[in-house]
């Protein structure tokens, strides 16, 4: 200091520092010093790159640092916004191109209202309520007996093998599809969504998603608005079963129903054999039962039958008598007794011949008058 | 072999038919043995003991 500096010999190409020597000297005093820690404060000029990267600020009543985090580990995590108030793990360093001192954030998290998780899951919702896919009305009911389920899980995960478990003891009659995606990391959300998509155009008759437990981060895919509308979407009813009981994903809420473990989706998918076997015992004794009473049925109608047969005959004779009586009135009213009765009387000759004309009855002729109760003998004069 | 819940749904018409209606003894000897048939072929579908698996898998890049 106290040599006097010589401002020209220190200019020298040999004397000065290039840029690239400070900001390399700078960034490993600044690594060094300040070891990863937690910072917190509110979000500003958040911005999502096309590459996944977040570049925002942290601030507060007096300063601000510029932050970066990359694309690995933002994934899974939905995005914040501005005036959010966040903790961050971070390690400051410093951007040599720009020289720009920043931190490289590797967590963040919300303070706001449960945190940043509980925000983007708020506001799907509310987008999936808004264009009424939540609506209960939506729910659809399952078929009774499935002849093919389809199941989107991981292809060697405990659900899966639960699954075909509880299905191949309840109802083996079914067929068992089972297209598998990742549950969980970077690629879940379009794994999930490419093997929803390829069972849309199968024909089957119920479809299971299923994951087992994991952190909520774990079953973010399940959470996220894109899986949820691939759900709501399928043609075919859907039971989900994501993680726990206690997490409610939106998955969860879009399908037709909701199970508490992949067991429990199987065997709400599936009747069980033993019971439709007894069921169909009940239909065969009914069967028999209901063809004895139709043909008791028969035998009783012809019974009736019969008798009809009979009393019609009944009616016929009971007529025919009845017309036999008039008849023989009649033929009562035209007997020449009854004549008689009315005071007319008959002549005849002693052969009995009928003498009707005056011609037949010459003076002294004799004959025979019958009147109404005998005849008498008399003489023409 | 006819879906099954058609068979059986089939089976179900059968028997309320021929519980409630009055048919000739030839219509009702028809539907009884309808309806033992397909009970026989529901009871043969209820035996099968293997449930089939088959591996669909994913088409792998996701859009």
């Amino acid at each position: 200091m106290g040599a006097r500096l010589d401002l020209f010999s220190a200019a020298s190409a040999e004397g000065a520092w290039t840029v690239g020597e400070v900001t390399k000297r700078a960034r490993a005093v600044i690594e060094a010093g300040l070891p990863p820690l937690w910072v917190r404060g509110e979000i500003a000029g958040f911005k999502a790159w096309r590459s996944g990267h977040w570049y925002f600020s942290l601030r507060d009543q007096s300063a601000q640092l510029r932050c970066v985090m990359f694309a690995k580990q933002n994934f899974m995590l939905p995005a914040p916004s501005d005036g959010m108030q966040v903790f961050v793990f971070a390690r400051p360093s410093l951007y040599e191109e720009k020289g720009e001192f920043q931190l490289t954030v590797m967590e963040l998290l919300s303070t706001d209202q449960g945190g940043l998780w509980k925000l983007a899951f708020e506001k799907a919702k509310a987008a999936l309520t808004r264009d009424g896919l939540l609506d209960p009305a939506r729910k659809r009911r399952l078929p009774p007996f499935p002849r093919r389920i389809a199941v989107v899980t991981s292809p060697d995960g405990a659900a899966l093998r639960d699954i075909q478990a509880v299905i191949g003891r309840r109802w083996p009659i079914a067929e068992l599809i089972i297209v598998p995606a990742q549950v969980q990391g970077a690629k879940a959300e379009g794994s999930v969504c490419s093997a929803l998509n390829r069972i849309s155009r199968l024909p089957v008759d119920v479809l299971v998603v299923a994951r087992g437990g994991g952190s909520i981060e774990d079953l973010w895919a399940f959470n996220t608005e894109r899986v949820a509308r691939a759900v709501a979407a399928m043609p075919m009813p859907v039971i989900s079963a994501i993680g726990h009981e206690t997490d409610v994903t939106l998955c969860d809420l879009v399908a037709d129903l909701r199970a508490a473990t992949p067991s429990a989706a199987a065997e709400a998918a599936t009747p069980d054999r033993v019971e439709v076997l007894q069921q169909c015992g009940v239909l065969g004794q009914r069967l028999a039962r209901a063809l004895r009473i139709a043909s008791r049925h028969v035998v009783e109608r012809l019974d009736r039958t019969g008798d009809r047969l009979v009393r019609s005959m009944d009616t016929r004779l009971e007529k025919s008598g009845a017309l036999l009586t008039a008849h023989s009135a009649r033929l009562d009213a035209l007997s020449p007794l009854r004549v008689l009765g009315r005071g007319y009387a008959v002549a005849r000759d002693e052969n009995g011949k009928i003498l009707k004309r005056v011609a037949q009855l010459p003076a002294g002729k004799e004959f025979r008058l019958r009147v109404t109760d005998g005849e008498v003998n008399g003489r023409v004069q | 072999m006819a879906e099954f819940s058609k068979q059986l749904e089939r089976l179900e018409a059968i028997v309320r038919r021929l519980e409630s209606e009055d048919l000739d003894l030839d219509e009702a000897l028809k539907l009884f043995e309808e309806g033992i048939e397909r009970l026989r072929v529901a009871r043969e579908q209820l035996s099968q003991a293997e449930l089939k698996v088959k591996k669909v898998l994913e088409i792998e890049s996701p859009s």
